[in-house]
């Protein structure tokens, strides 16, 4: 069912339009001060270490990316990267299961780790006298974890339960379960549950674990990012006596299987007697900054915000304001491995029929395509967009994911330190270009949840 | 790879208490970020809201920022998002509250936006209609879950004939009328019996003039507190059928009073037997060693003054028996026999240790002066903290797991749990 194709090919697989001939969106040079002002090397053994300076409260937050995340999981074993990730809790060579995060919760710190579909990340947030402890904790487990068997079933438990809380017990959730698998294809790296399969969980081997840790946790794929109080200085001495004697490896990238030219299935309807609303979801194929047409992805952005987001968008004004959805939204995220959506999404308002939703949000899509965009629009957009900018740099949180979340893709650290002025370049002419050469795609699905 | 760590720098919030207008503030200013976090907060808040319209004052509130003064509502969002302002009210159970948060240059624009929704909130009828199917929707879909089902009826159960029984249901926010918005605002939007916490790049004169701005032309006087809260019901396990392939479990009892002198030994017993992360002993005894859940744990929440015991958790519904079984031996035991030396040090330094990391953002500074300040706290309270826990003794813990766990614990469960 599935093929595992290289990336290289995913590219040639035309599922959308023709791309249009226009000067790619990103500033040519970045004026602006960088946002976080962040330092990054190399080490021999390849890992990538950023340090983003913040010395304004006694603490520091440390977390290492992998450039692994659901998106990776083998044919079958989806739901091996969380799963991988849980494990990773249950000790090390030099660290007994469990002894991390107690020592965190010792020294008054928080750990904790979450999978994406692109990435995996470890992180703690502690007082700033106590990154060595953490570094020397992390470095051992990124050089070898145990998986110890004698709770692999105990946590695969954990999992199975995590699984019936977030998504088994919300109707939403399974809708978007079951669209995501209509759409791509319930093998497809898309297509498959993050937290992966019932069944497929279920089947995990620890030495199916231990080979994807061999093929995928190497330091040369993975990404410390250190935010907070500390001096680069310091950094450096502390990384030379953990990370860097982590030995180099081999690993694989990321090979995923093939953009589909049509979805599996264009439309669903899904009734489900655990919901007594009616949602509307559709979702299109669309580049990213890594992949297809990646001149169109700061224009969606701006084109999402338009269309849908929030109070004064498009949608809310024919959906929201006009009676016929209780709220309405569009989304679309660039900054992802491989290919990405635009979203559309809308709960109905009792009792329009939902025809009367649908074909509001389809005469929307038409004018867009028709009239395009006004230059007064893209401005108001990019001015929310990027108006709360340097709020990030408030806490120590912030920088760290949004660092690290970039340059695990493989996109230049400036994609992080000047994305506002990224998204204020963006013109009228890009965003219609963007949206004439997305909307219309053929890889779409249209969904509807519907109470039973 | 235990090694020897320096003593950790000892940890120092610099409060400075401002009294402008009859109100008392609370301020950490901090001029190294370009961002401002302001709270206010008062008591009152839901327990108002009339049998049959609960959800009135939380209505009312959103009602605010839907367009305000000159503004419409697409206007006055606009203002707002143009500068990156986050302006919200909402309403809890015994107050509601309010904040602002803003780039330092954004602030006079926030300022403007947060006076103009308290002083001429337009609730204009097309906006409540949208607002209120909305909150009608949110309610329903409360209703979806075995969690949202096992709250309500945990509430219930708990205080009966006491307005935090009640929860909103879709009907409830059907029977509002307009006028009971209006009726609900004007008992509670008063310029006295306001707390006030601010973090960020403000100095006392910005706060002084914030504070005379936003409250000096409300109505005089108060918001009315609620009824006492009584002691918490004793009940039979309570279930709420649901079918759906888990059963959430809500559980408690009645704490101390914040100002009991067992305040922080029952933190302390709290944080072993339940607290965040995974050390607690119900996330090992029942995530890490029997995978029967994705999370447990309990904590203190302070109503009216005094403080219940609130904990949560979910499991398959062929586990909900073995779950609830294991809570009760692990709430008995604690009760029993008290924590171990390890357990108290191991608790102690988290929650020492932890002060630095709840004050690292303007938002969690201001969020967290405004707790302490609901609570009747004084910055020498805070500052003392760290000498008052490391004084505890077993004993002291002991007895105040003694105290809490003299009690049945109440237990409330919604889904189709077997053999119970």
């Amino acid at each position: 069912m599935t093929r595992r194709t290289s990336l290289a090919a995913a590219l040639a697989t035309p599922i959308l339009a023709t791309p249009v001939a226009i000067p790619v969106a990103r500033a040519a040079t970045p004026s602006e001060r960088p946002l976080f002002n962040a330092k990054h090397w190399r080490l021999d053994n390849g890992l990538t270490v950023v340090l983003a300076e913040n010395r304004r409260a006694p603490v520091v937050a440390h977390y290492v990316f992998y450039g692994a995340g659901s998106g990776e999981d083998p044919a079958g074993l989806s739901g091996i990267a969380h799963f991988m990730e849980h494990m990773m809790f249950k000790g090390s060579s030099n660290v007994p299961t469990g002894a991390f995060s107690r020592a965190v919760a010792r020294e008054g710190g928080q750990d904790n780790a979450f999978t994406s579909r692109d990435t995996t990340a470890y992180f703690q947030h502690v007082e700033s006298s106590r990154l060595a402890l953490m570094m020397r904790m992390e470095a051992d487990r990124m050089a070898g974890p145990l998986f110890n068997p004698a709770e692999f079933e105990a946590e695969r438990g954990v999992v199975i339960e995590e699984r019936r809380q977030v998504v088994e017990s919300q109707p939403r959730s399974r809708f978007r379960e079951n669209f995501d698998a209509a759409m791509w294809g319930a093998q497809h790296w898309r297509g498959r549950p993050i937290i992966g399969w019932m069944d497929e969980i279920r089947a995990i081997t620890r030495a199916d674990m231990l080979e994807f840790f061999a093929s995928r946790y190497a330091p040369s794929n993975a990404v410390l990012v250190v935010a907070g109080d500390c001096e680069e200085a310091r950094l450096r001495d502390l990384v030379g006596e953990t990370y860097a004697r982590v030995p180099a490896r081999e690993f694989i990238g990321r090979a995923r299987n093939a953009i589909p030219a049509a979805p599996g299935e264009a439309r669903i309807e899904r009734r489900d007697p655990a919901t007594r609303e009616a949602n509307f979801t559709r979702a299109i194929a669309a580049p990213s900054a890594t992949w297809g047409a990646k001149q169109h992805a700061n224009p969606l952005e701006v084109l999402g915000h338009i269309l849908g987001g929030g109070t004064g968008s498009r949608l809310h004004r024919a959906l929201v304001e006009a009676g016929l959805a209780v709220s309405a939204g569009a989304g679309y995220d660039g900054e992802t491995a491989g290919a990405s959506i635009f979203s559309i999404s809308a709960t109905l308002r009792q009792p329009t029929p939902r025809e009367a939703l649908e074909a509001a949000v389809d005469r929307e899509i038409q004018r867009l395509l028709t009239d395009g965009v006004t230059e007064a629009e893209v401005a108001r957009s990019r001015r929310q967009l990027t108006a709360g900018a340097l709020l990030s740099l408030d806490g120590i949180g912030a920088a760290p994911r949004i660092l690290g979340g970039v340059l695990t893709l493989g996109l230049p650290i400036e994609d992080a330190e000047h994305w506002p002025e990224r998204l204020r370049a963006v013109t009228a002419e890009q965003v219609n270009a963007a949206a004439r050469a997305v909307l219309p795609g053929q890889l779409a699905t249209t969904g509807w949840l519907l109470p039973a | 790879m235990n090694t020897d760590l320096p003593p950790r720098a000892a940890f120092r919030l610099p409060i400075r208490i401002i009294e402008e207008a009859g109100i008392t503030a609370w301020l950490v200013e901090d001029p190294s970020v370009p961002v401002i976090a302001f709270n206010w907060a008062w008591t009152g808040g839901a327990v108002h809201d009339p049998v049959g319209q609960e959800g009135r004052l939380s209505l009312a509130l959103a009602m605010l920022t839907e367009g305000a003064g000159p503004l419409d509502n697409v206007a006055f969002a606009d203002a707002a998002r143009d500068q990156g302002i986050a302006l919200q009210f909402g309403a809890g159970r015994d107050s509601a509250s309010g904040s602002i948060r803003a780039l330092a240059d954004a602030w006079p624009e926030a300022l403007r936006l947060a006076r103009m929704a308290m002083i001429e909130p337009r609730m204009e009828a097309r906006a409540l209609d949208r607002v209120r199917a909305r909150a009608i929707v949110g309610a329903r879909q409360a209703l979806e879950t075995p969690r949202g089902l096992v709250s309500r009826a945990f509430w219930r159960e708990a205080f009966p004939g006491h307005p935090v029984s009640r929860s909103s249901t879709p009907e409830s926010f059907a029977a509002i009328p307009a006028e009971g918005l209006r009726e609900a605002l004007a008992l509670q939007l008063r310029s006295q019996g306001l707390l006030v916490a601010a973090a960020g790049a403000i100095d006392e004169a910005g706060l002084r003039a914030a504070i005379r701005a936003l409250f000096s032309t409300l109505p005089t006087g108060a918001a009315p507190a609620g009824p006492a809260l009584p002691a918490m019901a004793r009940f039979a396990r309570s279930i709420t059928p649901k079918d759906a392939p888990q059963s959430a479990v809500q559980f408690g009892q009645d704490g101390p009073s914040p100002h009991d002198a067992a305040w922080e030994a029952t933190q302390v017993a709290l944080r072993i037997l339940g607290g965040g992360g995974f050390s607690s002993r119900l996330m090992r005894e029942i995530r890490e060693e029997r995978g029967l859940t994705y999370g447990i744990g309990a904590g203190l929440d302070v109503l009216f003054g005094r403080a219940i015991i609130v904990g949560q958790a979910s499991t398959d519904n062929a586990t909900a028996a073995q779950m609830i079984e294991l809570l009760q031996h692990a709430w008995t035991r604690m009760a029993n026999a008290g924590p171990t030396a390890e357990e108290l040090s191991e608790a102690v330094d988290f929650l020492n240790g932890s002060m630095p990391l709840q004050f690292s953002d303007t938002r969690r500074i201001a969020g967290g002066l405004l707790s302490l300040m609901q609570n009747r706290r004084t910055p020498e309270w805070l500052a003392g903290r760290p000498a008052r826990l490391s004084a505890l003794t077993l004993a002291d813990v002991a007895n105040a797991a003694r105290r809490f766990g003299a009690e049945p614990l109440r237990v409330a469960v919604a889904g189709q749990p077997q053999g119970l």
